[in-house]
């Protein structure tokens, strides 16, 4: 599923990273690498999110979330 | 400060620099309180040479040597995607820089060890100061401080920056270091065996995986025949496999080989260092998901998707009625002592039978003119007081997530908001910060409508004109500016993304939103004495000159020097453009000589028509009563002085501004257009209101 489809303080993993090539380098030097895990502290709108990845906070733009596929957990 | 060491002034060039320390880290990490703590406000900023990046420099005495410290930008990696990271990199690699310092929040350790794996592939001298240390002990989290340095090679010093603790030890640690060519040992435990040719666990303290490694051994030796001169060939080789475009262009060497796909290992080489993380991460914090329960209770409110927003206005409403209210009560002492000077002056001159020119020069000219701006500093002071202290604590964050909704239907990313808040205390650091966005038409839009965030200047003339003519509900009419100057950016964005069809995809948001904290006074005054300083040489120069321009305008006409301004120069300017302006309630060419004059600094405004009506101390009570009964004795009323204001807000900003707008738009062009546009909306919006509200009003 879609990391934009997420609700809040759900649990996911990361499986890919559909965006073009340097915000995905951002994203993964942010540590969102292939199997990171990640939470979703807020939500609003159509997909845009408040994550929690590697013990930071992070606030996401539905352009983002709805290219990230994820496996809930 | 701390005995150990004192703080060199600029000027003591003479002193030879012994050591120069970088300071690293990611946004948030408290870089700035650490070097603010060592420095002092005796800061160097200038940029970087050929770019618009901002650089640091301080110096200090201690342990015997001269010390220069330099402050790299907050930056999450070291790529060559952005500007920062290229020139904090190209730093280190410089024989410039002896030992760095990689300032990490102790609490944000996981993510933070991205960009310390990446420093430690520079090969350069780095010791880690870990900060904040007193968060990660409230929240129950804990730090092997025994077995992170064994895991990097680098010794590990705890600090608070905000505690002033740890200081000295960790500059002694730096001094230490200074010329370490081999890491300190490497104590790691290993899941598997690794079959590599070489060995390189005591060596680096990121080794790859033998895919990996097997190919930076094959580009090495390729490295070194081509450029027999670089220092540090793992390094390269690593940038190299990663694709890295500077790199990859100034070092090229044939890759056929080694990227079979055609496809470069960025994404895996990062895969591999996160795995390092992993494992040091659960080598050496305990508790790692204990949270911070304070920042968890208010985002509760501040980015609840109903309370968000309002939240957010209530805030700013708060920061402007203490604009007012503190900030006039700090001015009474200002006016009192500017009518003072003025009275004294002007009594002086007279017994030296001075000439009523030189008499009215000093008087009206310069004290008059430039001591009516230096009373607002109080409203300043509270305003770059309360945006310091917004960012500081981190609410600025949310505030881009809260408003990403709004933003996103207007083609604009959350984060463009930022220089839009930052336009409210001046446009011209606001336009700079349109630096954060990654493309150039955000970059221009944003540019384009941040000027209708009611800067600080244009507060000046808020304030007289409100008091003025509204009296008990000033703040309510300036307030409602602050907000017309709101919508009409929105409006514009509007039609603008509706003009602009294929732009959507490229704005995103990212952005951390770290813990909330208590904001550093230490770092929130030079931040606040900075922007105050910044205005007063404004004040000093640009409007200081201006306001003598203008004087010398309103009393020299055909006739010579001339104690009647309707016989000037001025007047015969104001009188042949005052027809344009009559439809918008503006008809009068005082006015439209203050307008002219406030295109150099929208201060300006303020002081020109207290010297055009002859009012010392407008700012005062009394010079507010007489200022009011002379608008009013040529027919401008409160419709007139509300009309004035809307224009003010709107119309082409000041020179400081459109100076910016052409350094950060690289185009001459782009500053004739947003200012021409900026004049038409203005004259427009006025026009509407002017003809509106008088109507619905009165």
């Amino acid at each position: 599923m879609l990391l934009s489809q997420m609700e809040k303080r759900q649990h996911c993993l990361i499986c890919k990273l559909n965006l073009e090539e340097s915000l995905a380098h951002r994203l993964e030097a942010l540590g969102m690498t292939e199997h990171s895990k990640l939470e979703v502290v807020n939500r609003k709108g159509k997909g845009t999110l408040i994550i929690k990845l590697r013990g930071s906070q992070y606030a996401l733009g539905e352009d983002i979330t709805k290219n990230i596929e994820v496996e809930k957990i | 400060m701390k005995s150990l060491h004192s703080i060199l002034p600029h000027h003591t060039t003479q002193n030879k620099t012994d050591l120069t320390i970088g300071f690293i880290g990611n946004p948030n990490c408290g870089k700035t309180t650490l070097f603010n703590a060592f420095t002092g406000a005796n800061l160097k900023v200038a940029n970087w040479p050929g770019v618009t990046v901002e650089k640091v420099e301080g110096a200090i005495h201690s342990h015997n040597r001269n010390i220069r410290l330099v402050d790299l930008p907050g930056t999450y990696s070291l790529t060559s995607y952005t500007m920062e990271e290229t020139v904090a990199r190209n730093f280190i690699l410089s024989g410039e820089v002896d030992v760095i310092i990689n300032v990490v929040d102790a609490s944000a350790l996981e993510r933070s060890l991205y960009l310390t794996l990446q420093l430690l592939e520079l090969g350069k001298p780095v010791v880690m100061a870990l900060n904040m240390m007193d968060i990660v002990l409230k929240r129950g989290m804990e730090i092997d401080l025994h077995r992170l340095p064994e895991m990097l090679g680098i010794p590990v010093i705890p600090v608070s920056a905000r505690k002033r603790m740890g200081l000295d030890i960790l500059l002694h640690a730096a001094i230490h270091h200074q010329g370490a060519k081999t890491p300190d040992p490497i104590i790691h435990e290993h899941k598997e065996t690794f079959e590599h040719k070489h060995d390189h666990h005591q060596e680096f303290a990121m080794v790859y995986s033998d895919f990996i490694e097997d190919k930076i051994d094959q580009i090495i030796p390729r490295l070194q025949e081509k450029y027999p001169n670089l220092i540090n060939y793992r390094y390269y080789a690593i940038k190299t496999l990663e694709g890295d475009h500077e790199i990859s262009s100034k070092y090229p060497i044939d890759t056929q080989d080694i990227f079979p796909d055609g496809k470069n290992f960025e994404a895996r080489i990062i895969n591999e260092k996160y795995d390092f993380i992993d494992d040091v991460i659960t080598e050496v914090l305990v508790n790692k998901e204990r949270q911070d329960k304070l920042t968890e209770k208010i985002d509760k409110v501040f980015t609840h998707p109903f309370f968000g927003i309002p939240a957010f206005l209530a805030i700013m409403a708060v920061v402007f009625i203490l604009t007012f209210n503190f900030g006039d009560f700090i001015k009474g002492f200002f006016e009192i002592a500017i009518d003072l000077i003025s009275t004294k002056a002007s009594d002086y001159l007279s017994s030296l039978n001075a000439s009523p020119m030189f008499i009215s020069l000093i008087v009206e000219g310069i004290i008059g003119g430039v001591g009516v701006v230096i009373t607002f500093l109080p409203n300043l002071f509270v305003l770059f007081l309360a945006l310091a202290f917004l960012e500081d604590t981190g609410y600025m964050a949310r505030v881009a997530y809260v408003m990403e909704g709004i933003m996103k239907k207007l083609g604009l990313s959350g984060r463009a908001f930022i220089p839009m808040i930052l336009g409210f205390g001046c446009s011209v650091p606001a336009i700079m910060a349109t630096r954060a966005l990654e493309h150039r038409h955000d970059k221009l839009k944003v540019m384009l409508v941040t000027p209708f965030m009611s800067c600080n200047a244009r507060l000046t003339i808020y304030v007289l004109f409100s008091e003025m003519f509204f009296h008990e509900n000033a703040m309510i009419v300036a307030y409602s500016l602050y907000l017309i100057g709101i919508v009409v950016a929105l409006i514009v964005c509007f039609i603008l993304k509706f003009l602009d069809r294929k732009g959507s995809l490229t704005n995103y948001l990212l952005i951390e939103l770290p813990a909330y904290k208590l904001p550093d006074l230490h770092t929130v005054s030079i931040y606040v004495w900075d922007k105050l300083k910044d205005y007063l040489s404004k004040a000093g120069t640009t409007i200081f000159v201006m306001t003598l321009a203008v004087w010398a305008l309103l009393h020299f006409g055909s006739n010579g020097f001339t104690l009647s301004m309707s016989d000037s120069f001025g007047a015969v300017v104001g009188q042949a453009l005052s027809p344009l302006f009559a439809p918008l309630g503006l008809g009068f060419w005082q006015i439209v000589l203050a307008l002219i004059a406030g295109i150099v600094a929208k201060e300006v405004v303020v002081s020109s028509m207290a010297i055009l009506f002859s009012v010392v101390n407008a700012n005062s009570d009394v010079g507010m009563q007489i200022f009011a009964e002379q608008l009013q004795s040529i027919g401008f009323n409160s419709l007139n002085a509300y009309c004035l204001m809307v224009f003010c807000l709107l119309y082409i900003p000041c020179v400081a501004t459109l100076a910016t707008v052409k350094k950060e738009s690289g185009s001459f062009a782009y500053v004739a257009l947003s200012a021409s546009f900026q004049l038409v909306t203005a004259y427009v919006i006025t026009f509407i209101i002017y003809n509106t509200a008088g109507t619905l009003f009165l």
